[in-house]
């Protein structure tokens, strides 16, 4: 009987245990999921994994890609998590992990010229628009239909620029403009140093402005 | 890019406009930065330009927003997360022993080569295992002291008492289309009907043959001929001898008592088959037999005297005399002479005078 009651105990621990991961620390979340709790673990993915899947999505500009992108990222976390030894955060070590896969997707891409982003649609090059910049000043703080017309076509010429940058150079420009990220931890995200991802940073926006200010 | 430069200059204040706009500069440069800005138009401008940049790329909709505006990609991707991990976390399947692993793993690797290496390791099995085959036989024949095949006859299932109540309903020759040559199909009535099939080396057939020969009395001529028909292949057999001898003596039919002699031929210099073929000679009714038997005995007389070797002062073969020791070979002369003289069947006179001019001079008369 009082075998039985412990075992009652051990369960209803483990379901308060489960019940509370939601609200959990982070550092027990992956302590726990270390000791193998797979209900620690999921929680951890749904913490991070829509922001995953943004940059996932924004790099790869594919759902099939960015879904690969997904699976792999997370399958590589949870077989390499007993090796994380609380020397940076979970989060950094997720994002090394992410980038470096979406770096691995983007050099594949790149090697295959038939797995190019699609080119912009002609119809949306217009006659008339003169200056990429001008333009965002008067059609931005409006609502008017216009907006969204043109912002598609902004949309389509900035993702057209975005494939002429490296996939270091995307990664850094995507996790800086679109992740609201600090340089220093996209560095430490990819590995290296806050200088190198300046220069990757420098390089995209040169290269970025040089496409987009042919417009003009 | 360095704090450390001199942020006097437009050169050096112009590459830090991009970090400026975006929030990613110093304290110290930041102020810096600013002085150079209220004097320099040029930098000025330059910073709007990047912060128009900057304001475009964050007023524009992000791909994510378009690829996954209901969060249906995610959901789905974290069905199949879960799917994955609860792939990984179920208990690994134990494999069975499987020897070799290495070389598979290898082969699956290498599917042409490995194709190539099988093909060429059984024809190296092959070869040589028909090689240790053939030598093993080889050595057992000659362990055995046996350079050719032996017959080895299987145990009768016939037995005396079957063979003593049998009739042969008939014999049938097989043909060598749908068997093997010498084959013999007997149809045997005992007290159940029986077929025996095989050649004169088996058991049964032989029993079944020589016993009919033996015992004609029993059989029909037909069959009896028949049955010594198979027997023509082992007429020197001691048993099948023992049947044509009798059958030579007491069959009733002349046609089965001549086919008998016949088979005999080659044993005509036996004792035994020499006595028999003179008392045919001389108490057979059929003259066809007694001429069989005249042939067989001026036959057998002719090759004892090519067995003799020449010896210088001997007369030829041709001309020899008899063989002055053998007293079957004067009764042989006597009773050709009386079936010269005496026979009422003129072809068997004449047969014998033929005979006795054939043997040679009458020195033994």
């Amino acid at each position: 009987m009082a075998n039985v009651q412990g075992q009652a105990a051990g369960v209803g621990a483990a379901l308060a245990t489960v019940a509370s991961l939601p609200h959990a620390d982070e550092r027990c979340l992956v302590a726990e999921a270390q000791g193998g709790n797979r209900a620690a673990f999921e929680e951890l993915v749904r913490r991070h994994d829509r922001d995953v899947l943004r940059l996932a999505l924004n790099l790869m500009k594919r759902p099939e890609d960015a879904r690969d992108v997904y699976q792999e990222a997370f399958l590589k976390v949870y077989r390499n998590l007993h090796r994380f030894r609380f020397e940076c955060s979970f989060y950094t070590w997720l994002y090394r992990i992410v980038t470096n896969v979406c770096l691995d997707h983007l050099r594949r891409r790149q090697a295959r010229p038939e797995d190019q982003a699609p080119e912009l649609n002609s119809a949306t090059h217009d006659e008339g628009i003169s200056d990429f910049f001008e333009r965002q000043r008067e059609h931005r703080p409006t609502l008017d239909p216009e907006r969204q017309l043109f912002g598609k076509e902004i949309q389509g010429r900035i993702n057209a620029a975005m494939e002429l940058l490296s996939p270091r150079e995307r990664v850094v420009f995507e996790m800086k403009h679109y992740q609201g990220l600090k340089l220093r931890a996209i560095g430490d995200a990819l590995g290296t140093t806050e200088e190198t991802v300046k220069n990757s940073l420098f390089r995209a926006t040169r290269k970025l402005r040089s496409q987009l200010g042919e417009l003009r | 890019m360095s704090s450390r430069a001199d942020l006097t200059r437009c050169a050096d204040v112009a590459p830090l406009l991009v970090f400026y706009a975006c929030d990613e500069v110093s304290a110290e440069e930041r102020e810096r930065i600013d002085t150079h800005l209220a004097s320099c138009p040029a930098c000025g401008k330059q910073l709007g330009e990047e912060l128009s940049m900057q304001a475009a790329f964050a007023g524009t909709s992000q791909s994510a927003d378009q690829l996954d505006p209901s969060g249906a990609l995610l959901a789905q991707c974290r069905s199949e997360l879960s799917e994955l991990l609860d792939d990984l976390s179920a208990p690994p399947v134990r494999e069975h022993w499987m020897p070799f692993g290495w070389v598979r793993q290898r082969m699956a690797l290498r599917p042409v080569w490995s194709a190539a290496f099988l093909v060429l390791l059984g024809l190296a099995a092959g070869t040589q295992a028909s090689l240790w085959f053939s030598s093993r036989d080889v050595g057992n024949a000659s362990s055995a002291g046996i350079g050719q095949a032996m017959n080895i006859m299987a145990a009768p299932r016939l037995t005396d008492e079957d063979l003593s109540k049998m009739s042969i309903a008939g014999v049938n020759f097989a043909s060598a289309s749908d068997a093997a040559p010498g084959t013999l199909q007997l149809q045997v009535r005992t007290e159940q009907p029986l077929v025996v099939v095989g050649n004169v080396d088996d058991a049964d057939v032989r029993r079944v043959l020589t016993y009919v020969v033996a015992n004609g009395e029993r059989f029909d001529p037909g069959v009896r001929l028949d049955c010594l028909d198979g027997l023509r292949e082992r007429s020197g057999d001691v048993e099948v001898r023992r049947a044509l001898l009798a059958a030579a003596r007491k069959d009733q039919n002349p046609a089965v008592r001549m086919k008998a002699l016949e088979l005999l031929r080659d044993a005509a210099g036996d004792d035994a088959v020499r006595e028999t073929l003179l008392e045919a000679l001389q108490h057979d009714a059929n003259p066809g037999v007694r001429v069989e038997a005249v042939n067989l005995l001026v036959r057998s007389l002719e090759g004892e005297m090519l067995d003799v070797p020449d010896v210088p002062g001997v007369p030829p073969a041709s001309e020899a005399v008899s063989l002055p020791g053998d007293p079957s070979v004067g009764r042989v002369v006597r009773a050709l002479e009386e079936l010269q003289r005496h026979d009422p069947n003129r072809y068997v006179r004449l047969r014998s005078a033929a005979a006795l001019r054939q043997i040679g001079p009458r020195d033994l008369q």
